[in-house]
């Protein structure tokens, strides 16, 4: 007779196990996942000493050359893009006033964008710009289909004159903290 | 009392749940005779045993010791990728896994030697796939959060890439002999046969971008990473092929490395009782010490490398007459170079997950007559002085340990076993390990004349809600055991 009631109160619990039950869950919200990482890189960076744009002479360019640039235009990339913004840092330590200027061509070689930086003389301060693109700022459809970047350097004083500083020169920096939907 | 122990059954029972991670419900659990498999020197009553064939003993378990599927998915309207944030990524260590691992056995037979009746024979086949993944914390923020805005200036981990996963059929033989009346060893000796192993474990490097000396940002990156694979190619060739005959050549392939035509390996276990006194028993069990030489359909990919990059740079005068404009395309180039990833086959030793038990075990309360008088076996019987047979209660402590990628993992339990009579035998015990600390598992075992039959359930608390549960484990069984030639 024990032995029954013990079988009976296991059998009992067992089945209450087997009532055992869950939470509703819902498997679809993966769906609604958003991945959206920052991702931050050094684009592009360009120095020059005073010898070489003093042999360019007083309003010449001293460069200019298109640049193969793909990293936003690639179709997984371009499709994902959804805002960011492009910083351009300038130390000029040379005599001379110089314009920069960056242009974002497409595929075609047609311009779809351009950055002007006119920077003084030595003693200047660093010339800093952050350009938004998407929501608030510049369209993304800039960088999207940008396929090269045309860089130009024009000095625009003499072609003689020497800063007194330590090794002189033009420093242009740049960098990009764009936004992605990957999901 | 009683009525207080039934309760408390029907209470443990009924509050819904089948759990545990280690095997500890099983573990010195005599009465079954599965208990040779977690410790090849238990001790044993039966004259033979015989498993039903596929069965005998199926054990399922998984485990995850950070996020459970209800923090994620439960029907709670808060915001996916809210949860996903707050629940994973904010709170998951490198530490924390997710597991699973499924034993099916194939065949057991168990029986005592004619001439040597203090020795017990068993061998037989299991089936096994044990996988583990360690949260890539690091990779997962990168992929999630990306290296710009906070991240900038954090060293992203990639060792924290950290996976094990094999599928393995063994072929064991196993023998038990009782050295004294207070002394029982045993040991086994496994022949792996390996269905697919994969193993990523040792991986280093770190990813980094900061301020850059030169440019805006500079990123870093250093790897030294590798997922090793045996067997694995084969399956995917298959499956890749699709030629019509996919799910026969699967089978075919899956059979011919099932048995003994895949990787083969070799392994012992090894275990004992000790009787301190009449009522006090320590054991202790090592169980795979054993590896597979992974030589045959072996895949290994490989990242390794370092460099630094600060974007296209371009130095005047030095390329001033540079008239290329493919420098995105060489600054590409360059990293790919400085981060060659390839592919080998070159075999590699796995180590199978190394196993430790151990226990300390009182017993109490003499049944007034011993259970196996009659059981022919004159081994552990009635009067062979075996505390087992004789006492009704046992009361303990446990510990297991076994073997991880990122190292050692350890549970300590505490049980309580009775038994009434040969009919029932009832074991509950609490665990505490990284999964769980309210981990309350029951096991129950049945012998209806020959008939064996066995389950045994974990972490009984969190049934009230499956998928809330951080470790799931169940192990049921059916055996013929003979004490008299019956």
């Amino acid at each position: 007779m024990k032995r029954l009631h013990h079988c009976t109160f296991l059998l009992l619990g067992f089945l209450f196990m087997m009532t055992a039950c869950t939470e509703e869950q819902d498997f679809s919200q993966v769906d609604d996942l958003r991945v959206t990482p920052t991702l931050a890189s050094g684009l592009f960076y360009m120095e020059s000493d005073e010898a070489t744009i003093n042999s360019a002479g007083a309003f010449g360019s001293f460069y200019s050359e298109e640049v193969n640039f793909d990293a936003f235009n690639e179709q997984y990339v371009a499709e994902r893009l959804i805002e960011g913004v492009i910083t351009y840092e300038i130390d000029n330590t040379t005599s001379k006033e110089l314009r920069l200027i960056i242009e974002f061509l497409d595929e075609a070689g047609q311009p779809l964008d351009a950055e002007i930086f006119t920077v003084e003389a030595d003693p200047s301060e660093t010339v800093i710009r952050d350009v938004l693109y998407g929501p608030g700022g510049k369209s993304i459809d800039i960088v999207a289909n940008t396929s090269s970047l045309r860089v130009s350097a024009i000095n625009l004083g003499d072609g003689t004159s020497v800063s007194s500083t330590d090794d002189p020169k033009i420093i242009l920096r740049s960098g990009a903290q764009f936004v992605f939907r990957l999901k | 009392m009683r009525m207080t122990f039934k309760i408390l059954w029907i209470a443990l029972l009924g509050s819904t749940s089948i759990f545990a991670q280690n095997k500890e419900l099983l573990y010195n659990f005599n009465e079954i005779p599965q208990s040779l498999m977690v410790n090849p020197g238990v001790k044993t009553s039966q004259k033979w045993h015989v498993g039903i064939p596929v069965v005998s003993g199926l054990a399922f378990q998984g485990a995850t010791s950070g996020v459970t599927v209800n923090d994620l998915f439960a029907n709670d309207g808060i915001d996916f990728t809210t949860k996903v944030q707050e629940r994973l990524l904010d709170v998951m260590g490198t530490k924390d896994d997710f597991s699973t691992a499924s034993q099916i056995e194939g065949i057991t037979v168990g029986f005592r030697g004619k001439n040597r009746p203090d020795d017990y024979y068993s061998f037989g086949i299991y089936g096994e796939m044990d996988i583990i993944t360690y949260w890539p914390k690091d990779l997962a923020i990168l992929a999630f959060e990306g290296n710009g805005g906070g991240n900038l200036g954090r060293s992203f981990d990639l060792g924290d890439l950290n996976l094990r996963g094999e599928m393995i059929n063994v072929f064991h033989f196993g023998i038990n002999r009782k050295v004294s009346n207070t002394l029982t060893l045993g040991a086994r000796a496994k022949l792996y046969s390996s269905i697919f192993q994969f193993q990523s474990i040792k991986n280093s490097g770190s990813f980094t971008t900061i301020p850059g000396l030169n440019n805006v940002y500079e990123s870093t990156i250093t790897a030294d990473m590798q997922l090793q694979t045996a067997g694995v190619r084969g399956f995917y060739d298959i499956v890749e092929e699709d030629t019509g005959s996919t799910r026969k050549d699967v089978t075919s392939l899956f059979t011919e490395r099932v048995l003994l035509g895949g990787n083969l390996g070799f392994g012992l276990d090894f275990g004992f009782s000790y009787n301190l006194n009449p009522q006090t028993t320590i054991t202790g069990s090592i169980l795979d010490l054993g590896f597979i030489n992974n030589s045959k359909d072996v895949w290994n990919y490989t990242f390794a490398g370092s460099t630094t990059t600060d974007g296209i740079s371009v130095f005047l005068p030095d390329e001033i007459n540079n008239v290329n404009n493919d420098l995105w395309e060489e600054l590409v180039d360059e990293i790919d170079a400085a981060l060659p990833h390839g592919e080998n086959q070159s075999s590699y030793i796995s180590w199978r997950p190394l196993k430790v038990y151990g226990s300390l075990t009182y017993d109490f309360g003499q049944g007034g007559g011993a259970v196996l008088d009659n059981c022919g076996c004159a081994v552990n019987g009635g009067g062979g002085g075996s505390a087992l047979d004789y006492y009704r209660n046992s009361v303990g402590g446990q510990l297991f340990m076994i073997k991880r990628p990122r190292g050692v993992q350890a549970a300590l339990t505490g049980f309580y076993q009775r038994r009434f009579g040969r009919v029932l035998s009832l074991k509950g015990t609490y665990t505490v390990d990284k999964y769980s600390l309210s981990n309350i598992g029951l096991g129950a075992n049945f012998q209806l004349g020959p008939v064996n039959f066995y389950v045994l359930a974990d972490n009984l608390l969190s049934y009230s809600n499956l998928a809330d549960s951080h470790y799931a484990s169940l192990q049921f069984g059916f055996n013929i055991i003979s004490w008299n030639g019956n």
